[in-house]
């Protein structure tokens, strides 16, 4: 449907239309019309995207897209992004990573969100290479076929899909899956033999960024760095700095040029340096370093916490799924509660607390180890920051005692 | 399970011990994770599984297993045996 009537509308665009006809966003792309693409998933009434659409000014109407994305607490918000940009950015994509002998791509992911729309969609439509549509691994059999009918493949992938692979398909290899791009969340570096068996042709790289870079930033081969918060080298033209607090901050040619959220539109300024939501800091070899999210790290007992420091060292003995949410302790101190899924035997868990004991001291144990048989996730396949802490279907498995 | 067993998955459990580090002679200065919130945590954790509160002087004069399960049998929980 279209936001409004007359020359200037809308168009919105949902997930299932363009599984059911492929070509609907090949033609909005081409034609001057600006489109909203949004998730099928997500319980948002009509009314909200056009009440939200209504506040894009006359000049956003032509030659843009629009995607959503929701942080942690699930919130929406819309990004304005312009499509000779974005085309730039899947251009650069392709040099950074090697993506020239890839003849198609195989879409595991919704095409709506920013990194698979541009990695993937964008990418196939623009440099003419075939894109394969898929359930992801909600339909295990319909992806596992396309896999295995890859040649020449290249797919983008989030890290906790990774376990998924090894649950659902055992010990069968891809072979015709080439490239194989990590971003939205925490890289899997603790797993790449096990990728590299699953997928013994491929080359993996590295991808970060934000929905309002639209949405990399940096690239990096999976095997230049040891270190999952390494994200390697800003892609040409794109510009990174640490601000006060180890703020992570960017200017780029390629990025959003709008946000709407809460029901405001907000023009993005192409010389401002724009946050990212992360801390980082610059190696020494000029690649750039994830410290966490800023609620990732905080203080405790006067130490300095970074979740994510204490989840790299759990997932070297912790196959599965590790989410932390935060609150006070007895002693009124911030504290963070690990929550495993699924449910860790005992030889698992004696094996986690040992890594915490070598590696850390006891302020950055958790308060508390819970798990669940499976983390609450939101229809973006983010966990559910808000539900992570209900305690229904909860176990304590550890805890500091007092 | 015996109170000895008890006190052996508390202390293994709040100084997060391989089950061999464990001993009656373990003392505080033998194991690098027996520190102050350790001292909170043992007295919390007694509480909860013997029911005694640690007065702050007991607590923080508990510098070893034997200490700790001489306080509680003054206090009349038996730990026949260790």
């Amino acid at each position: 449907m279209y936001q409004a009537s007359g020359l200037n509308a809308v168009r919105i665009v949902r997930e299932a239309e363009v599984r059911a006809d492929r070509h609907v966003l090949d033609r909005l792309w081409e034609e001057p019309t600006t489109f909203a693409f949004v998730p099928s998933n997500l319980a948002l009434t009509e009314d909200w995207i056009v009440a939200s659409l209504a506040l894009i000014p006359a000049e956003y109407r032509r030659e843009h897209f629009i995607l959503m994305t929701s942080g942690s607490t699930g919130q929406p918000k819309l990004i304005v992004a312009r499509k000779d940009r974005a085309e730039r950015l899947a251009a650069a994509i392709h040099v950074a990573q090697d993506g020239e002998p890839a003849q198609e791509t195989i879409a595991c992911l919704p095409l709506s969100y920013s990194y698979s729309f541009v990695n993937q969609w964008l990418w196939a439509h623009h440099l003419r290479r075939r894109l394969v549509q898929t359930d992801g691994f909600t339909r295990a059999d319909e992806l596992k076929a396309a896999l295995d009918a890859a040649k020449e493949a290249m797919t983008c992938m989030v890290g906790i899909q990774v376990p998924l692979l090894r649950q659902l398909f055992g010990t069968h290899r891809f072979p015709g899956v080439i490239r194989l791009n990590f971003a939205g969340g925490r890289f899997p570096q603790e797993h790449l033999d096990a990728l590299h068996e699953i997928f013994p042709n491929v080359r993996i790289f590295n991808n970060y960024g934000c929905a309002e870079a639209m949405p990399r930033l940096t690239v990096r081969r999976a095997e230049d760095a040891s270190s999952a918060a390494d994200v390697g080298f800003p892609l040409p033209g794109v510009e990174l700095r640490a601000a006060a607090d180890e703020q992570l901050e960017f200017r780029s040619p390629y990025r959003a040029v709008a946000v709407i959220e809460g029901e405001r539109f907000r023009p993005l300024d192409d010389s401002e340096w724009m946050v990212t939501g992360d801390l980082g800091r610059a190696a020494e070899n000029g690649s750039w370093l994830l410290l966490g999210r800023k609620s990732e790290v905080f203080k405790r007992f006067g130490e300095k916490i970074s979740l994510p420091a204490i989840q790299a060292a759990v997932q070297r003995v912790w196959i599965g799924e590790l989410a932390f949410y935060r609150e006070t302790d007895t002693l009124g101190e911030n504290a963070h509660v690990m929550v495993l899924a699924p449910r860790p035997e005992r030889e698992q868990l004696r094996a986690i607390l040992a890594e915490l004991r070598r590696d850390f001291t006891r302020p950055h144990w958790p308060f508390r180890i819970e798990s669940r048989d499976q983390l609450p996730r939101l229809p973006s396949t983010k966990v559910d920051g808000g539900a992570l802490s209900e305690r229904g279907g909860v176990t304590v498995e550890w805890s500091q005692q007092y | 399970m015996d109170n000895r067993e008890k006190l052996r998955d508390l202390l293994t459990d709040v100084l997060l011990l391989a089950d061999e580090e464990f001993s009656l002679d373990l003392k505080r200065e033998d194991v690098e994770t027996w520190d102050s919130l350790a001292v909170v945590a043992i007295a919390a954790g007694v509480e909860e599984t013997f029911g005694y509160h640690f007065t702050p002087e007991e607590a923080v004069a508990a510098t070893g297993v034997r200490d700790i399960i001489a306080t509680l049998e003054r206090k009349g929980i038996s730990f026949e045996g260790a």
